[in-house]
C-alpha cells in the first residue's frame, strides 16, 4: 500500500466507518454474552435491540458514509438514484436506530432489575436475626 | 405515499422520542448496575449513555433554535464547537456504551 493510502486510512473520516463496524459487531457479541445467562424475555429484548443497532451501526451507517445509500433531506428534490429508495432507507434508519436503542434499553433495564424494587435489606429482620443468634450463642 | 407514514418520517417525533427514552433507560440501568455491583463497566456505560443522550438531544433540538442570529452571537469558536462536538460525543458515547458492556460482562464472568 502506498504511503498516501495509509495516511488516508489513518485520518478520522476514513476511520469512522471502520469504527462503526467494529462497535456494532462488538455490541452484538457482548449483548449475546450477557443475554446467554439472562431470563427469556430479558435476553430476547436485549438481542433484538442489539441486532437492530448492529444492523444500523455496522451496515447502514458505513453504507451512508460510503455514499452507496443517499442521504434523505425533507426539502431535497433531486436525487442521483431514486427518491423513493432514499426515503425508504431513511425510514429504515430511523426505525432501526431509535427502536433499537429503546428495545436494547428496556432489555438492559430488565437485566439490571431497574423495574423491580431494590433489594434493600430489612433492618428489623436483620436485627431480629442477630438477636436470635446472640441468644443461641 | 401514505400521509401518516410521511408525517412519521418527516417530523420523526415519535421515533426520536423512542431513541431518547431508550438511551435514558440505558443510562439508568447502567447507574443501577454500577451501584449494585460496583462494576466499573456500569460507570463507563452510564458515561457513554449520557454523552450519546446529550448529542442526540442536540441533534434533535438544534434545528429549532439554531439560526443565523444565534450563530452570529456565539462567534466562530462556538460555530466550530456546534459542528465538531456532536460527532465527537456520538463517537465517544458509542465507544463508552460498548466498552462498559464489555467491562460489565467480564465482571459478571469473574464473579460468577
Amino acid at each position: 500500500m502506498s504511503n498516501g493510502g495509509f495516511f488516508l486510512m489513518g485520518s478520522i473520516e476514513a476511520m469512522r466507518p471502520v469504527f462503526l463496524i467494529v462497535m456494532g459487531v462488538f455490541m452484538l457479541i457482548f449483548a449475546w454474552r450477557l443475554a446467554r445467562n439472562s431470563d427469556a424475555w430479558t435476553s430476547r429484548l436485549m438481542m433484538a435491540g442489539a441486532l437492530m443497532l448492529a444492523f444500523g451501526y455496522a451496515l447502514m451507517l458505513p453504507l451512508y458514509e460510503a455514499g452507496i445509500l443517499e442521504r434523505y433531506a425533507p426539502g431535497r428534490m433531486t436525487y442521483e438514484g431514486s427518491a423513493a429508495a432514499a426515503m425508504g432507507w431513511h425510514a429504515i434508519k430511523l426505525v432501526v436506530m431509535n427502536a433499537g436503542w429503546l428495545v436494547f434499553g428496556i432489555g438492559l433495564a430488565m437485566h439490571a432489575k431497574l423495574l423491580s424494587p431494590a433489594p434493600v435489606a430489612n433492618p428489623r429482620r436483620e436485627a431480629r436475626a442477630r438477636n436470635a443468634h446472640e441468644f443461641i450463642a | 405515499m401514505n400521509s401518516s407514514l410521511e408525517t412519521l418520517i418527516q417530523n420523526g417525533l415519535l421515533l426520536d422520542a423512542f431513541g431518547v427514552v431508550g438511551l435514558g433507560l440505558i443510562g439508568l440501568a447502567a447507574v443501577r448496575l454500577a451501584r449494585r455491583n460496583q462494576s466499573w463497566g456500569g460507570t463507563m456505560m452510564a458515561c457513554g449513555a449520557i454523552a450519546l443522550l446529550i448529542a442526540r438531544l442536540y441533534v434533535i433540538l438544534s434545528p429549532h433554535f439554531i439560526n443565523d442570529d444565534v450563530l452570529h452571537r456565539i462567534g466562530p469558536v462556538g460555530i466550530s464547537v456546534t459542528y465538531g462536538l456532536p460527532p465527537i460525543l456520538l463517537t465517544l458515547g458509542l465507544a463508552g456504551v460498548v466498552w462498559g458492556l464489555w467491562g460489565h460482562e467480564r465482571w459478571l464472568k469473574e464473579n460468577r
